[in-house]
């Protein structure tokens, strides 16, 4: 048994090594200069370590991740506020046919391949006059998000009792009243996984940003790290440096708020 | 009681509106333009509207590149998927035991996945690189040389190196869901299943693993259609090289339309991969719907 268990961690810990090892590789290889990337082996850290790598990598990136920061929690807020009024409505005060009716038809849009949209979408920025625009952002991905958030905070609803909203309308408060008043203080671990969901997914986007951005003004970080692989081509330690710079903003939330993201990926969530 | 009535559905109406109205342009509206693009002859950065029926999927059908992204998109189903979904499996089993520290490794396992693709893409190019790069370096240290590939410039080996990383990212998702299922079994069963004299692989192979079914179906249609728009990790790690060997519809809908600027023939590549979505999440939907009802 005990021979077992011993065998049991040794498994764990040996797949650990695996998830971990393009981690360690670039952690190493962004703390050296370019001599020393190709003079040393990859697995091993030089000491002193050297920063010059992150130095360059973030004055190319500076820009780009304000960007991204700044359309990632504007349009987390929006369409989690979205999603969260449409998920009242369809899961208390529409019921039967029509809500389930309306559900599907908001919520299909979690299935949809993006390429699907996408000549018309760059059409409809472009026409607004949003292209290469952070408010062109937002709105994109408030519209592309509000499908997976009306499924969590419907999903959600449901399981607050009905008692509780019926009893706020016999002293007479008009729904909006039953929302800012009861719903939503009651919602707020919805909208704790859900704002959680939205930021990783809106950060982590490419395809969006790529096409629907052209130049600094309003290019996500992504966009940019792509770029930085063709102007450094061979530079693996700027390439390393830039890739955990994009990356730190949904390793915190793994490391520190995994519990709520997790939560997101099991009631039904999907990914890019 | 019918004043109230009232009031009550012009609020669900008004507080619909954002969402009807983003979905209904950004999704619906685009989807039927997107199709319509496709039965004309839009070629350039001026849009073009002259219908032509249904010659760009005249094209399309006979164009040998579209076959071999379609054949790359099916090894990469048949591989990505049910690899992931095994990995999964085992690491929850592996999980689900009673382990110290779970939550560590869960957070290790599970960390791929919180990443953009371009981050990850950009971390295997380093991995994958085939003269300085880790893999190799590993392997010569190891003595394991006859594990040394050209990994992603070899074009035999490319589309399974890059299913190989893509497995690993989202290998963590699948033990998630998973875990989740076997955590959502009464208690009851298990000690049942026990008293009865079930060892642990009894116990899995009859009483836990066939419980699983749902988690299975829903992470099985995740990775199908992600499969399908999977874009981000092969255009940043191979732009769907050497040659067309990891080009997949999303990559050749791409490079169609944003690089040739071939929009209505790009449009019809998308129209494609949303009949093959449709294909794949209308019966899962459907089975998931009936389900409810019973």
């Amino acid at each position: 048994m005990r021979t077992r268990r011993l065998l049991l961690y040794i498994i764990l810990i040996a797949f650990m090594f695996i998830y971990l090892l393009p981690f360690w590789s670039a952690v190493t290889t962004s703390l050296k200069t370019g001599r020393q990337v190709t003079m040393t082996t990859p697995i091993r850290f030089v000491f002193p370590p050297y920063f010059g790598a992150y130095k360059q990598a973030f004055s190319e990136l500076k820009r780009p991740v304000l960007n991204s920061l700044l359309f990632t929690t504007f349009a987390t807020i929006f369409s989690v506020m979205i999603g969260s009024l449409t998920g009242y409505v369809l899961a208390k005060l529409l019921k039967g046919e029509t809500s389930r009716k309306l559900l599907i038809f908001i919520t299909l849009g979690i299935f949809l391949p993006y390429q699907s949209i996408l000549i018309p979408l760059l059409r409809i920025i472009t026409k607004l006059g949003l292209y290469n625009t952070i408010p062109g952002m937002i709105l994109t991905h408030t519209a592309y998000g509000v499908p997976i958030t009306t499924l969590l905070f419907t999903n959600y609803y449901y399981e607050v009792p009905d008692e509780l909203i019926e009893a706020a309308k016999v002293d007479g408060a008009s729904p909006l009243k039953v929302y800012t008043s009861i719903v939503f203080p009651l919602s707020i671990p919805a909208f704790v996984v859900t704002a959680i969901y939205q930021f990783t997914n809106i950060w982590n986007d490419y395809l969006f940003g790529v096409v629907l951005t052209r130049g600094e003004a309003a290019m996500p970080a992504t966009v940019k790290l792509a770029n930085l692989k063709g102007s450094f081509v061979a530079n693996w330690n700027i390439q390393m440096a830039g890739a955990l710079i994009v990356a730190i903003p949904t390793l915190f939330i793994m490391i520190a708020l995994g519990k709520y993201l997790i939560r997101g990926y099991t009631s039904g969530a999907v990914k890019g | 009681m019918k004043l109230k009535f009232k009031e009550e559905s012009l609020y669900s109406l008004l507080f619909l509106i954002p969402a009807l109205v983003l979905v209904g342009v950004f999704i619906y509206f685009a989807i039927v333009w997107n199709v319509y693009i496709s039965f004309t002859d839009w070629k350039g950065l001026i849009p073009s509207y002259r219908f032509v029926g249904l010659e760009n999927y005249r094209i399309l059908f006979h164009d040998p590149v579209f076959w071999t992204s379609f054949r790359n998109n099916i090894v990469l189903i048949l591989l990505f998927v049910p690899g992931s979904l095994l990995l999964g499996l085992l690491l929850a089993i592996l999980l689900d035991r009673k382990i110290k520290f779970e939550n560590g490794f869960r957070t290790i396992y599970a960390l791929p996945f919180a990443l953009s693709f371009v981050v990850t893409a950009t971390l295997w190019a380093w991995m994958y690189d085939p003269s300085d790069g880790v893999l190799n370096t590993l392997f010569s240290m190891l003595h394991l040389d006859f594990l040394k590939s050209n990994w992603i410039t070899d074009p035999h080996v490319a589309l399974y190196a890059v299913i190989l990383a893509l497995i690993w990212q989202f290998s963590g998702y699948t033990m998630v869901i998973y875990l989740a299922g076997i955590r959502s079994i009464s208690s009851e069963q298990y000690e049942a299943a026990i008293i009865d004299g079930a060892n642990p692989l009894q116990l899995y192979r009859y009483v836990i693993i066939p419980q699983l079914k749902k988690p299975t179906l829903s992470a099985f249609v995740v990775l199908m259609v992600f499969s399908l728009k999977a874009f981000d990790f092969i255009w940043v790690l191979t732009s769907g090289g050497p040659g067309t060997s990891t080009f997949i519809l999303a990559v050749e809908m791409y490079k169609e339309t944003f690089a040739k600027t071939k929009f209505a023939y790009g449009a019809s590549i998308a129209t494609v991969l949303l009949l093959l979505s449709f294909a794949i999440v209308l019966p899962y939907l459907y089975w998931s719907y009936r389900g409810e009802k019973e």
